[in-house]
């Protein structure tokens, strides 16, 4: 690294004043990548909170182990059927796909993604498809669960499954569309003097995702046609009765689904690189352990699927997946001990970004644990469909990918708008839910292993303890949330002006305005050689060299008068 | 010089020591955590639960021991590494240490292959096929279960003549020689060999009993199978896993260990009895018929007499009373003929808030799925006809016999 100097950031140019934020140019068609970014994560926040308040309503339901908030059971299977579906595919895919968004170009020192037009369209498919699927409840709900096995999805379950099967289609096509942007935009657009290796970890999270993406979701789309075929054109592609077969279903479904959970952790991981790394002020322990095990998790997740189908399958096959879901925990526990060697003699600031990052790897961890005791048949068996398996999804999606999405959101909401979170509510806002989610989710395998299969409104009586502790657990996990929705708007309004590196980062999204201009860069932005050279004196002179160029904000009672930029459309 | 290498070297090996009883420490942590595992799981009632729990167990120790690795080491990392307040330097410009990764990466290797391994070979020893086994079939449907075993030819008592037996009855034995006799609960005794076949009659279902240890979905289409051997007598539940619709959290059923076989036999004979002598009084074999779980009616139904409690259908309880004071003047039916056709022709009888979800019955093709004897169609009507508030019987029986025998 004896190569480093501190790169020029448009030396000798005028550097802007960062621009103002215009709530309408966030309302309209644009093909900005930053303003598509945030109308990906906004979007995902309303349908986040609408899959929330279907989890309070299931947690309130589950108080008494009899059916009494809901009138009928098919209510109830709608309520766990809708918020899988609109968690899953309405907020953590899409706001992953908002953050990739926001991020790559700029730390790709680029102006834009490689297609901004597709951009926008792919972002744009995601509302109506949203609106399709919660449509639902005009003309009868699905209630087969986020995972529809037929004939309860075909034959059973009402027209608001095929708006199911559609929206799930649109979806798809604007997953497809963003990734194979991503990979274009990661694999050419690169500013001279990055290679793969001097990629931030992010990036090369977008791009392992992305690869997934593309290769997994074609796979839905075609269960998804042949379910709205049985549906709708009388086929009997999953009907025992025609000649077809239920577990053409399980097996397509889950090729794509369980690569579909590395597409929405690996980009939290890419996150939590970058965060881990800032805010202990030390180098990414492992760069390439960590950059390759994203790949080698991409590669190996198209070889598990069939773990979920262990009560299902023919037993001979059991065994072999049984073998690759075990070996995928390596590249895992790879980036669990690579974060802890960051973490490790850094000099840790307890942000809210870094209480969150630290959060994920506490919680992560017991989703981890319990995902390689699922991988084993034998135990398997018992606690398949059952409250253990629901723990252990929320360990890895919720103690996982939302809290990599909190903590970048404290991380990046700077460099979005430009302003800071109030660091004290957001401390609020983590021990609420370290503390409310734990309690909410760890409670949940001791149900299942005592025997609480999961998606039933009515269970044996002997539950009811636990469950009660769960749903008030619940209930502060969901009201945790208003505490981050109402930082986030109180800091539009008055939050401190941020610069533009508040954190002291590497990376070159922070080398330009907060918020960045419509062009991002005033030139071609060269990127520090190492993005995460923590510790050494090149890194302390390239971020002083940053700070002169980019002065700290001005106080906000000199700044009203806005300074609008063109969008770039 | 030599002095500084001498202290080098000791505070090297306090390091190395250090860890050592740092992971001794986890190890031994992950033990205790283990020994948790009893108390998370139902009670031990086949042999197959012992060696499930003990590999649960042996990843107990491994998880308990990681968990308190990676706890440990961020708690001493935010404790140790914190900056103080107002600092702002950076820490070591460290990048990896290959040996340390390499160590990382070959360990849970290990681990995972010695899991595969033994997660392998009590696959095999609880899934292999036994000798001299129970076979019960087990039917799943929207939203109960039932239970049916062989009843050799050989087990028909000599003053029963077969073709005095239901029409159903008799094709069974001209078809492969035995009949099928029926309960909601499955029975068997303790250290019999049992092996279930599983069969759906509608949606996909999962046959789990917790304090066995096994599961196994049924699958349209497909006969699938599961086996156990139960060591300890009791009642124990049987749940469906897999989401089969509304009713889906009251499919549930038990299953019976006998502490011996002898008493096992003594059930089996009393139930198959049913079937060799019944009952004169319609009544009674309506009552009869119904607790045997031959039809799935307690998977939607509630019925306090008999101890159904689903509630995806109408409550049973004082039919009889509902049907004279109000629905028989609606339709300008008897009670009798209201009854029993609604036994047939369901969709037909829709109690409002109710959709049409139950299966139609039909008495012409013992074959089918759905099939129901008119006798059994009468007897059960005779029952439900005894479900007012006195106990009293609400219908004409003389005049239902008369309707049974048109249909």
């Amino acid at each position: 690294m004896a190569s480093i100097t501190a790169p020029t950031i448009g030396e000798g140019k005028v550097q802007p004043q960062a621009p103002s934020l215009r709530i309408q140019d966030y309302l309209r068609w644009t093909v900005d990548h930053k303003i598509i970014g945030v109308q990906y994560i906004a979007t995902a926040l309303f349908f986040f909170v609408i899959g929330g308040l279907l989890a309070m309503m299931i947690r309130w339901e589950l108080l008494t182990p009899t059916l009494d908030v809901m009138q009928t059971g098919e209510q109830y299977n709608t309520l766990f059927s809708l918020h899988g579906t609109v968690m899953i595919f309405l907020w953590i895919i899409p706001v992953m796909a908002g953050f990739g968004n926001f991020l790559v170009p700029l730390q790709l020192g680029a102006k834009d993604m490689a297609f901004p037009w597709l951009n926008a369209f792919a972002f744009w498919i995601i509302p109506p498809a949203g609106l399709l699927m919660l449509a639902g409840w005009l003309v009868g709900p699905p209630e087969a669960g986020w995972t529809s096995y037929p004939p309860l999805s075909t034959l059973y379950s009402a027209d608001g499954q095929t708006l199911w099967a559609l929206s799930l289609h649109l979806l798809g096509i604007s997953s497809i569309l963003g990734a194979i942007n991503f990979i274009v935009t990661i694999l050419n657009m690169r500013p001279e003097g990055m290679g793969f290796w001097q990629m931030p970890l992010f990036c090369w999270a977008i791009l392992a995702t992305s690869i997934i993406v593309v290769m997994a979701t074609p796979f839905l789309a075609g269960a998804l046609t042949l379910l709205i075929l049985d549906r709708v054109a009388g086929t009997s592609f999953f009907n025992a009765a025609g000649g077809g077969d239920v577990l053409l279903w399980q097996n397509i479904f889950w090729f794509y689904s369980h690569p579909a959970v590395y597409i929405m952790v690996l980009p939290g991981m890419g996150m939590l690189s970058e965060v881990l790394s800032v805010h202990s002020r030390k180098p990414i322990f492992g760069y390439r352990a960590i950059a390759l095990s994203s790949m080698a998790i991409a590669l190996v997740g198209f070889t598990v699927w069939a773990h979920h189908m262990f009560t299902s399958l023919t037993p001979e096959l059991r065994i072999p997946f049984m073998i690759t879901s075990l070996i995928i925990a390596v590249p895992t526990g790879i980036k669990v001990f690579s974060w802890l060697g960051t973490i490790w003699m850094g000099k840790i600031h307890f942000t809210s970004a870094m209480l969150f990052a630290l959060g994920f790897l506490s919680m992560f961890v017991i989703g981890g644990i319990s995902g390689v005791m699922l991988a084993s048949v034998p135990v398997d068996i018992h606690v398949h469909d059952t409250y253990f398996v629901v723990s252990h999804l929320h360990f890895v999606l919720y103690g996982g990918s939302v809290f990599a999405i909190f903590a970048g959101i404290y991380h990046w909401w700077p460099k979005i708008t430009g302003r800071m979170l109030d660091e004290r509510l957001g401390k609020i806002h983590f021990w609420i839910t370290y503390v409310s989610f734990f309690f909410t989710f760890f409670p949940q395998h001791i149900l299942g292993m005592q025997g609480m299969p999961r998606r039933v409104a009515v269970y044996d009586p002997q539950f009811q303890t636990l469950n009660v502790v769960v749903s008030v657990a619940g209930f502060a996990l969901g009201l945790a949330t208003f505490v981050l929705l109402a930082n986030m708007v109180s800091s539009l309004y008055s939050g401190k002006r941020a610069g533009a590196n508040p954190w002291n980062a590497l990376t070159l999204e922070w080398a330009t305005t907060s918020p960045p201009p419509a062009y991002n860069f005033v030139g071609d932005p060269a990127p520090f050689a190492d993005p995460y050279g923590y510790g050494t004196r090149e890194s302390k002179e390239y971020l002083e060299t940053l700070d002169k160029r980019f002065p700290p904000p001005v106080d906000d009672s000199l700044a009203l008068t806005p300074n609008p930029q063109g969008t770039g459309d | 010089m030599s002095a500084e290498t001498g202290k080098q070297t000791t505070t090297n090996r306090n390091s190395v020591l250090l860890i050592i009883a740092a992971f001794a420490l986890f190890i031994l942590g992950g033990f205790v955590i283990a020994q948790a595992t009893p108390s998370l799981f139902p009670e031990q009632a086949s042999a197959e639960s012992q060696q499930v729990d003990d590999l649960f167990q042996f990843m107990l120790v491994i998880g308990g021991a990681i968990f308190l690795l990676v706890q440990g080491m961020l708690v001493y990392s935010v404790i140790r590494f914190r900056a103080k307040p107002g600092e702002t330097g950076d820490g070591p410009p460290i990048h990896g240490n290959a040996t340390l990764e390499l160590v990382w990466t070959a360990i849970p290797g290990v681990i995972v292959l010695v899991l595969a391994i033994y997660s392998y070979s009590v696959w095999v020893s609880t899934t292999s096929a036994k000798d001299n086994e129970q076979v019960v079939q087990a039917v799943g449907q929207r939203f109960a279960w039932t239970f049916t075993y062989e009843v050799p030819r050989s087990a028909v008592p000599e003053d029963v003549n077969v073709a005095d037996l239901p029409a159903n009855i008799q094709q069974q034995f001209n078809d492969k020689g035995t009949f099928t006799i029926t309960s909601p609960e499955l029975h068997t005794y303790v250290g019999r060999n049992v092996k279930v076949n599983l069969l759906t009659q509608d949606s996909q279902h999962a046959f789990w009993i917790p304090a066995m240890r096994v599961k196994q979905d049924l699958l349209p289409g497909r006969v699938t199978e599961t086996r156990f051997t139960p060591v300890l007598a009791g009642e124990y539940p049987v749940v469906c896993a897999e989401l089969c619709g509304g009713g889906h959290g009251e499919m549930r059923a038990s299953i019976i260990v006998h502490p011996d076989q002898e008493t096992y036999v003594t059930w089996f004979n009393n139930e198959a009895a049913r079937v060799f002598y019944p009952s004169e009084d319609p009544v009674e074999r309506g009552q009869q018929v119904l607790a045997s779980g031959a039809y799935p009616c307690a998977g939607c139904h509630i019925l306090d007499e008999l101890g159904w409690v689903g509630v995806t259908g109408p409550n049973q309880n004082g039919v009889a009373d509902r049907v004279v004071n109000n629905r028989s003047p609606a339709t300008g039916q008897t009670p009798e003929e209201y009854l029993f056709r609604s036994l047939y022709y369901p969709h037909e009888y829709l109690v409002p808030g109710f959709g049409p979800l139950m299966p139609q019955f039909q008495s012409e093709n013992p074959g089918a799925a759905y099939y129901m004897p008119v006798e059994d169609g009468e007897a059960i009507t005779a029952y439900f006809c005894t479900l007012s508030a006195t106990q009293d019987n609400v219908c004409d029986l003389e005049n239902l016999a008369a309707i049974a025998e048109a249909h």
